[in-house]
């Protein structure tokens, strides 16, 4: 027995770690993630990557404004600024005057606070078989916090998952952990959304809730993070059970996350 | 010097993988350069030293995304012994067929973690990740993990580092 042992002293030892994973990713899927050195990790990566993307952008910038003119160049980037800052103000406005429509019938009104907004850009894209998160150029320094939503003028992208100093991680609400409290736009039905991965996924869907193809998932602002009205998601496929009380709802998200580079977080 | 090595090169991974190779996955065509980097460790250095590398490059991966602390570590750990005892059976390290193995392991390693996700948390999508994702991610990094080893084998980067961490100990 000690022979074996001491013959294969290093495979045993390679087992028992595997054997020690597997034990925290079990007690995890009840507990929760755990945030072992995320700090660190991120603190040393980031640093290397605000520095890639610092260089990778001002190789990028100078061969850019070579070519255009920058003047141009320049009002180009303000004015694209400024439509996106338009089309989050619009977008929010259609969705109030929808909501006041209805309260006026309800002879109830309602006030909510606006949210004033730091823009960031990504500068990373970290993607594991298991999650897909993306890493941005601002952090605790410029006001951000944990569980800050993350929006684009096209809807909701996520929210903030981790904090330090000069960047954050992004947690997308394709993340196998993200669930929001979403709200079918047509006919105002609740559902609780959740990321699986490349799209999302409608939770308790009831077999008789009326859920179409097609359909605009709002946020209902009721998980307390994410502002009420936001889009989410575009119902894309739905199918019902027979032998389940429960519907089959998949939704795509209406932000295009390959192609996103600049985002809204919301302060409280 | 193996060590240092080692954390510099997987500290250095991430940031490379997630920033530079970013404008690639808006194609879907960003190779799993851990993966890669992983796999050549494997090949070169044994099981044992295959299976820690991929242990920490998948914990690494882990911390640093969303995903359950230990998941890639213990898939990634797999992958790196597998490719270690693969390393000790074949007798032609450069062979072109080092791309399917590379292929395969890529592939096991994404599935089993999705049909861990599908098993954990239910419903997950597998034939749409299977062809939008697994399948094209897979592809880039073979290629990618087969370019790299070339060039490894070329310069022996390997017996370059052993060669240094001897002379100190001597």
């Amino acid at each position: 027995m000690s022979g074996f042992v001491d013959k294969n002293r290093k495979y045993l030892i390679v087992l028992a770690v595997f054997l020690l994973l597997f034990w925290l990713v079990t007690l995890q899927v009840k507990a929760g993630r755990f945030t072992l050195f995320e700090r660190p990790v991120l603190a040393v990566s980031g640093f290397f990557e605000r520095i890639i993307t610092g260089i990778y952008n001002s190789g990028l910038s100078v061969v850019k404004r070579y070519v255009f003119l920058v003047r141009t160049e320049r009002e180009n980037s303000r004015l694209r600024d400024e439509v996106t800052r338009l089309r989050l103000e619009n977008q929010i406005t259609s969705e109030l005057l929808a909501e006041n429509e209805r309260l006026r019938e309800a002879l109830a009104f309602q006030k909510e606070a606006s949210r004033s907004g730091v823009t960031v850009h990504v500068i990373a894209k970290e993607s594991s078989p298991a999650s897909v998160t993306f890493t941005v150029n601002k952090g605790s320094l410029q006001g951000l916090d944990r569980d800050l939503p993350v929006v684009t003028p096209d809807g909701v992208v996520g929210k903030i998952q981790t904090v330090l100093p000069e960047t954050a991680k992004i947690q997308l609400i394709t993340d196998p952990g993200s669930i929001i409290a979403v709200r079918v736009q047509r006919n105002r039905e609740e559902g609780l959304l959740e990321g699986k991965l490349d799209r999302c996924m409608l939770k308790y869907v009831s077999y008789y809730m009326d859920v179409q193809e097609g359909d605009l998932l709002v946020s209902s602002g009721l998980d307390g993070i994410y502002p009420k009205g936001m889009p989410v998601a575009i119902v894309t496929k739905v199918r019902k059970h027979e032998a389940s009380s429960f519907q089959t709802v998949f939704a795509e998200p209406v932000v295009r996350f390959a192609r996103l580079e600049e985002a809204l977080v919301l302060k409280k | 010097m193996t060590f240092y090595f080692y954390t510099v090169l997987f500290l250095l991974l991430l940031p490379l993988q997630a920033s530079l190779l970013a404008p690639l996955s808006r194609i879907g065509l960003a190779p799993d350069l851990g993966l890669a980097v992983l796999y050549l460790i494997g090949i070169l250095a044994g099981p044992v030293e295959g299976a820690l590398a991929g242990v920490a490059t998948g914990l690494l991966l882990d911390i640093s995304s969303a995903s359950l602390i230990g998941m890639s570590g213990l898939t990634r750990g797999i992958v790196g012994l597998a490719a270690g005892f693969l390393g000790t059976s074949i007798l032609d390290t450069g062979s072109p067929s080092n791309m399917i193995f590379l292929a395969f392991f890529s592939f096991v390693e994404a599935f089993m973690t999705t049909l861990y996700l599908d098993a954990t948390y239910g419903a997950f999508p597998l034939l749409s990740l299977f062809f939008g994702h697994i399948l094209p991610r897979t592809a880039v990094t073979a290629i990618t993990g087969y370019w790299l080893l070339r060039i490894a084998l070329r310069k022996n980067v390997l017996g370059l580092i052993r060669r240094r961490e001897l002379q100190k100990e001597l």
